[in-house]
């Protein structure tokens, strides 16, 4: 039985500049209590395509294709269907718990109004839920504190609290987009620990999009990394951290930073990626990649299966990326011929961070 | 909280008290004075009308008496223009019309502005945004000095509906003109206020997550979005308040309503000492009480604000 059944998934911005191709053909499955980590660097379309799930996307963006949630297309539905589905069915947990709780509602309003909404709980039974929900995700003194509001907590206790508030309904899918990434390092780990056991203990599916490759390894069964838009490999994540199959793959891994190491300067995947507004026919990593061939310049490869339940977008031989596994970096003449897509590393997403963009393309001036 | 209000009011009777010293001395400061027209006075007769009003004293004793009169009495003393009337009189008769006309007008205009707005951002780069950014525009630019003779010659030199001016606390045919002409052009920055604040808080992340809840999208505008959006409106609905409630020269010159915006203009024009500073006070009031006003809903809106 299929969970989620994401079909050919585009995402696409109007924007003054263009058509912004955010998300370019998706397909994906989930199952019931599967956990599946979606990797890509800032721009790649991973927060959009689950923006695109639950209609949550900007004003300005269409989605096309199909996702359907228990058999259900909920892509483009009425905000009737999709009503019933949010927070009953599928709940997120989003990446910035600082301005994702509204700063005007006590904790226990904005929590209740969900049960009050979606099981038709009085007010007073769904506080008292909502108390037990708290408690669950290890607030202490949940009675107390649910009076408060979200400015009285801190960074971590707020991301517990929007958990807290997403499991009310006991979704059967919980969607976390980089449910870490504003929070610091001890609380990460809290955090991820949490989600690991309110998965375990409410037996539900879970999708969690990052771009942290050490949480994936962390809490993953399987792995879908992006770029441009696209999938690139998908792997149960054993194999993908051992025998990554895709360049860009490798080029990630070989990025994180090793505490056996000794090298003052971190590595980074040379160039920037693609502009979006003008996604290339190619593969839009070829700029970037040691391995680029002759035709990946001019086609696109697809996403094929090359072994049990292993998917990679690739042209370059299997044998040659294994072989160079520990390559961590490409030569400097190569990096230079990786330039011209450097120009507009901004235009890779209207709205979305391109934090990284800056950072990757900095080391690489450092490397030249 | 009730410990911050009373700081407030205390800190309000220095301000108030500054505020008359200030404009009395501006007032005095300024060149002629009352019994200055074009034909002047024999010296004699200036010199009794001046002996009479007090103001052969030295300023600082004039000051000292005027304030004497206001704090203890609360006398604002006579006009020195029209001699059978006091200041606290004029008063008595204009503001009501002026609170009347004022308070409706402004009633209306946040109404209609707020609606126009919150539905102009709610249906963004619709035809229905761009009607009511465009009538925003267009009511804004539109002065009362011009909207007022328009509307006279609309509705009653045309249609003959409305009396073309005057009062009547019992009619309310004569209240109609003045509420709009008053209130349009606020009503005008009311909605672009409130639909820019809208369309941010719309863009927020905590937007998102109320549509993430399934929360239908009427509950996501007026239970989440509402409250927010409302912060700037709030703060410029304060200061308009009291200027609409203290009247308008333009609205009583062309409606002959009998407000006392009119007074405050004649008093200035005519150097009638004693209205002016009355209707000064008056304003100075209402605006530090309905700052005060202001501050309160801010803190009863946004729980992070703790005085």
């Amino acid at each position: 039985m299929v969970l989620l059944n994401i079909n050919d998934l585009h995402v696409r911005f109007d924007t003054n500049d263009g058509v912004v191709h955010a998300v370019n053909g998706v397909d994906l499955t989930l199952e019931p209590g599967e956990t599946l980590g979606i990797v890509g660097e800032s721009g790649s379309g991973k927060s959009q395509l689950a923006f695109a799930v639950m209609g949550l996307l900007a004003a300005n963006g269409r989605a096309e294709g199909s996702a359907r949630f228990d058999g259900t297309e909920i892509l483009n539905a009425k905000p009737r269907v999709l009503n019933k589905v949010r927070a009953e069915k599928i709940a997120m947990v989003f990446q910035d718990p600082m301005t994702s709780l509204n700063p005007y509602m006590r904790v226990a309003d904005q929590m209740a109004e969900v049960l009050v909404l979606h099981k038709g709980m009085s007010k007073r039974d769904a506080v008292t839920e909502s108390v037990r929900m708290l408690d669950a995700v290890k607030i202490p003194d949940a009675k107390g504190r649910v009076r408060l509001y979200p400015h009285e907590f801190s960074g971590g206790m707020r991301q517990r609290v929007m958990i807290a508030m997403a499991l009310l309904c006991r979704p059967q899918l919980l969607i976390a987009d980089e449910p870490t990434t504003a929070l610091d390092v001890t609380v990460q780990a809290q955090i991820m620990q949490l989600l690991a056991d309110l998965q375990t203990e409410f037996g539900m599916a879970m999708i969690l999009i990052t771009h942290d490759l050490g949480v994936v390894a962390g809490s993953c069964e399987r792995v879908a990394v992006m770029y441009g838009g696209r999938i690139r490999e998908q792997a149960p994540v054993a194999p993908l951290f051992a025998d990554p199959a895709h360049p860009y793959t490798q080029g990630l891994l070989a990025a994180i930073p090793r505490i056996d190491e000794t090298e003052a300067e971190l590595r980074a995947i040379p160039g920037a990626p693609p502009n979006m507004t003008h996604p290339p026919a190619s593969c839009a990593y070829a700029p970037r990649c040691p391995y680029r061939l002759a035709e990946c310049e001019t086609e696109r490869p697809p996403l094929e299966g090359f072994a049990p339940d292993r998917k990679r977008a690739c042209f370059a031989a299997l044998d040659d990326i294994r072989a160079h596994r520990h390559r961590v970096s490409i030569t400097a003449d190569e990096a230079a011929t990786a330039g011209p897509l450097e120009d507009e590393p901004d235009d890779a997403l209207p709205d979305a961070a391109v934090a990284g963009v800056g950072a990757a393309a900095a080391t690489h001036e450092v490397k030249q | 909280m009730f410990g911050y209000i009373l700081r407030r009011l205390a800190v309000a009777v220095p301000t108030l008290l500054l505020l008359i010293v200030f404009s009395f001395l501006l007032m005095h400061a300024a060149p002629g004075g009352p019994f200055t027209g074009e034909r002047s006075l024999p010296p004699q007769v200036l010199a009794n009308l001046e002996a009479k009003y007090g103001l052969d004293q030295p300023l600082i004793v004039q000051l000292w008496n005027y304030l004497k009169g206001v704090v203890l009495q609360f006398d604002f003393g006579p006009s020195f223009v029209y001699p059978d009337r006091t200041v606290n009189g004029l008063i008595a008769d204009g503001f009501p019309v002026t609170l009347t006309y004022g308070l409706l007008s402004f009633v209306l205009a946040a109404l209609v502005g707020i609606t126009l707005g919150v539905a102009a951002a709610i249906r963004h780069n619709s035809w229905l945004d761009y009607l009511a950014v465009g009538t925003s525009i267009g009511a804004q630019v539109l002065p009362n000095f011009v909207m007022a003779p328009i509307l006279v010659l609309v509705l009653t030199l045309w249609l003959g509906w409305l009396p073309g001016g005057g009062w009547s606390f019992n009619d309310p045919s004569y209240w109609i003109m003045p509420v709009i002409a008053l209130g349009t052009s606020y009503m005008a920055s009311i909605a672009r206020i409130t639909r820019s604040s809208m369309l941010e808080v719309l863009g927020s992340n905590h937007i998102r997550t109320a549509r993430a809840k399934g929360m239908p999208e009427r509950r996501v505008i007026l239970r989440h979005a509402l409250k927010p959006a409302l912060l700037p409106v709030i703060s410029y609905l304060g200061p308009v308040f009291v200027s609409m409630i203290t009247g308008s020269v333009v609205i009583d010159i062309y409606f002959s309503t009998g407000g006392i915006g009119r007074s405050f203009v004649d008093s200035a024009l005519n150097r009638d000492y004693a209205v002016m500073m009355g209707i000064t006070i008056l304003v100075g009031a209402l605006t530090v009480l309905f700052n005060l006003i202001v501050d309160i809903l801010y803190a009863w809106i946004d729980p992070k604000i703790r005085y």
